[in-house]
């Protein structure tokens, strides 16, 4: 067997292809942090011209109102609301104008969840940042509500711990959280297809050769748990490619900490707790080589059940896309999509709860996720073990 | 010489990579046209939107005050907010269907603009708002569609709009999709060289003769661009094929679409001679397919990034390989401009094919071969 795994190995490994795939992830990596890093903008960002604007304008409104006479309901609304929210204010640019950090993420920990109470709740009348209002989005306000109370919540979190701060964390661009962010956006889809990439022709390409592999004194099933393991070695190497780009950016904006906070939210309470970004990664990591789990014996099952490279590909881009088929914000309080493998894809969104909010749903976990994709694994294992020794396909 | 090629056009017909490059081609076109009507491209209101939208990112930075022309807001304040006015009218223009208002307001923002980028303290809101370039380019394409009478808005998918949109993009991915098609085109010959001294011909006539069907294959692949789209006359329409087109070519200057495809067909060609004897050469000498591909993306991606060798070494032929990044003038915001214009790179490429052709013939002329 572990011979058997060290052939197998080797001609992974050689494998131009796949030598490919580690380039093209390296370039990606270099790619993005020489280009796409530097050029993030952030939308909660440390921005002092907007915050003394937004101060001024309060602070002007507040100086002219006369308050003797008869008010508008409005601007007795505006007139009682303003000073606590100007107060945030006024503590935030003065900490940032002193370098004094910490007050700086206490006060703007304080900002967004009074504005983010100001703003859900007062109707049509104000509004979130206006970068979340884009062409045809019809859930800014949901998005301006998350984002606020995330940023709130991770801002209460800095202040209470004892972190090394500046203006890169505060803004999540050090390697490790951005790292943190592309969990959850689309790493977990380039890690799953370059996995799907490496494994579509492990088992395809013995029928080049099958007279020679079939000297070997293995069983058929043997030699597929066997090419499993290679091919699930081979995806966690893609973790390497790319974590050169993060040297990069680590010497740029510094390489953060895995004790920082990260917001969690959790759609039962309606509310966000913290984690730390070391325990954020490590969910994250486990999650994805579940996956990878998933789509390697899948890719064994259809390899042997339908012997064609391009089916591989088409059925893995399949299961990889297949969310986009149903996806709909709110959809989960129709539909039961904690039941669909498909729904834990995007795994640092599913982490961080982001998922629950958009689906409505409060089942897309970390332990309901693992247990939905552990079954799916299991699945096609099991049918791969009982056609593996069925008399026909055993000479693959 | 006739036979040698058609030898090697044989052999080649039965090469599958071929089949597969056309293939991706034929899927990059029909992806492109559904690329075009999910991203709604020529839908105005939409764009108008986007405008707005950034335009009031960028006042969020100010303090509200009277924009009135006697108030008390800075200069680039009140510009900022005529501007968020005029895009206004401009979103309403479109819904209500009066061209004539839009290209109207569309001028007035271009002037508006102009007038913003001397403004104290735009470096702040640089980001939100299109650069000097991009406006003079937008000015001169709506002046020039005010002369002519046209519509600011054509059908997306009607077929000379679409070529446009298609040539735009594709002077971004031609050079890189040549170089991994070409890359291996000698490396068969170099690592059997038995295999090649019992040719009857010369060495040297053999690779021109390789070269040859490589560009017949390339032009192929150009007819193909224009072949899939065929389809959209029937579904869309024609479109118009004097439809201005603002390039940057020394000025700004307005080409009808059919130029515009002319010289990106042109450019193609020169890049695709350029990128098949750079293969040759560096298979020469590296004797390598993966290196020889990873030198040439090298060259692709040298002008991002070390961007000041624009400016530097203007007459480098790596500067041109994406052309749509010259017709767009791209090259003149950057923080070192490079003032690069198309004609001079049709004829850098060509110097350099010349150059590349001598050395290929003085190497694989029939003495040397022995020592490759």
């Amino acid at each position: 067997m572990l011979n058997y795994f060290k052939f197998e190995f080797l001609h992974f490994f050689y494998n131009k292809k796949n030598i490919a795939v580690y380039v093209i992830l390296l370039f990606f990596s270099f790619y993005y942090a020489m280009t796409a890093a530097p050029s993030y903008d952030p939308i909660e960002k440390v921005d002092a011209q907007e915050m003394e604007a937004r101060y001024l304008t309060k602070e002007e409104f507040l100086n002219s109102v006369d308050m003797t006479h008869e008010m508008h309901p409005l601007t007795a609304y505006a007139v009682q609301t303003y000073p606590e929210w100007n107060r945030f204010e006024k503590e935030r640019l003065d900490a940032l104008a002193k370098k004094d950090l910490k007050a700086y993420a206490e006060a703007t920990s304080g900002w967004y969840t009074y504005s983010d109470w100001m703003i859900y709740a007062g109707g049509d009348m104000l509004f979130y940042h206006p970068r979340y209002y884009t062409y045809g989005n019809h859930y800014a306000r949901e998005d301006g509500h998350f984002a606020y109370l995330s940023a709130a919540s991770r801002y209460g979190g800095y202040a209470d711990g004892d972190y090394a701060l500046s203006i890169d964390v505060f803004e999540e661009r050090t390697a490790l959280q951005t790292w943190q962010r592309l969990l959850q956006s689309y790493l977990p889809f380039i890690l799953i297809v370059s996995c799907i990439l490496l494994t579509a022709d492990i088992v395809l390409k013995d029928r080049r050769n099958p007279t020679l592999l079939r000297g070997f004194p293995m069983s058929p099933w043997r030699k597929l748990l066997a090419k499993g393991g290679v091919a699930l070695f081979g995806s966690i190497l893609a973790f390497l490619p790319l974590s050169a780009g993060l040297l990069i950016i680590g010497m740029k904006h510094g390489f953060g900490s895995f004790d920082l906070p990260v917001p969690i939210y959790s759609h039962d309470e309606k509310t966000f707790s913290l984690i730390s970004l070391g325990e954020f990664i490590f969910q994250n990591t486990a999650f994805i080589i579940l996956w990878f789990m998933l789509i390697i014996s899948l890719l064994l099952l259809t390899s042997i059940l339908l012997r064609n490279e391009f089916a591989n590909l088409f059925i893995g881009c399949a299961v990889v896309f297949g969310e986009f088929m149903y996806y709909t914000r709110g959809i989960g309080f129709i539909r039961e999509v904690e039941w669909y493998p498909t729904s834990f894809i995007q795994v640092g969104q599913v982490l961080s709860g982001y998922r629950n909010y958009v689906y409505e749903s409060h089942m897309l976990t970390f332990k309901n996720g693992m247990l939905v994709i552990g079954l799916c694994i299991c699945l096609a294992l099991l049918i791969t073990f009982i056609i593996s020794n069925h008399r026909k396909f055993k000479q693959l | 010489m006739r036979n040698v090629l058609k030898t090697v056009i044989m052999i080649e017909k039965s090469n599958k990579k071929n089949i597969v490059a056309c293939i991706i081609v034929a899927v990059f076109v029909f992806g492109f046209m559904s690329f075009i009507t999910t991203e709604e491209k020529g839908n105005l209101v939409k764009e108008r939107t986007g405008d707005y939208q950034s335009v009031s990112s960028a006042l969020y930075k100010f303090q509200i005050k009277d924009a009135s022309e006697g108030g008390d807001g800075s200069g680039l304040y009140k510009n900022l907010v005529r501007q968020q006015r005029v895009i206004s009218t401009q979103r309403m223009s479109v819904r209500m269907g009066i061209p004539d208002l839009y290209l109207e307001t569309s001028l007035e923002l271009a002037d508006l603009r102009d007038a913003a980028f001397k403004m104290e303290g735009y470096k702040d809101v640089v980001m939100y708002l299109p650069s000097k370039t991009e406006n003079e380019l937008q000015r001169i394409y709506y002046q020039h569609l005010e002369k002519e009478g046209k519509f600011a808005s054509q059908e997306p998918l009607s077929y000379f709009q679409f070529l446009g949109y298609l040539f735009g993009l594709i002077g971004s991915l031609w050079f890189i999709f040549i170089s991994i098609y070409s890359c291996g085109i000698l490396i068969e010959e170099f690592q059997h060289t038995s295999l090649i001294k019992g040719y009857p011909v010369s060495f040297g006539k053999y690779v021109m003769a390789k070269c040859s069907s490589s560009m017949l294959m390339t032009g192929m692949f150009i007819l193909l661009l224009f072949i899939c789209s065929l389809p959209l006359i029937f579904y869309h329409g024609l479109g118009d094929p004097f439809y201005p087109v603002a390039v940057y070519s020394g000025s700004i200057e307005v080409y009808s679409m059919i130029k515009y495809i002319g010289i990106s067909v042109l450019y193609m060609i020169l890049i695709a001679l350029f990128a098949i004897l750079l293969s040759v050469i560096l298979n020469m000498l590296l004797k390598n397919m993966y290196l020889t591909m990873f030198v040439q993306l090298f060259f692709y991606i040298s002008p991002y990034l070390f961007p000041s060798m624009m400016s530097l070494v203007p007459f480098n032929p790596i500067n041109y390989l994406n052309f749509s990044r010259i017709l767009n003038g791209e090259t003149l915001d950057l923080a070192k401009p490079a003032a690069l214009q198309a004609s001079d790179g049709l004829l850098v490429i060509g110097v350099c094919i010349v150059v590349m052709l001598v050395i290929v013939k003085a190497f694989f002329t029939a003495g040397k071969l022995k020592k490759v």
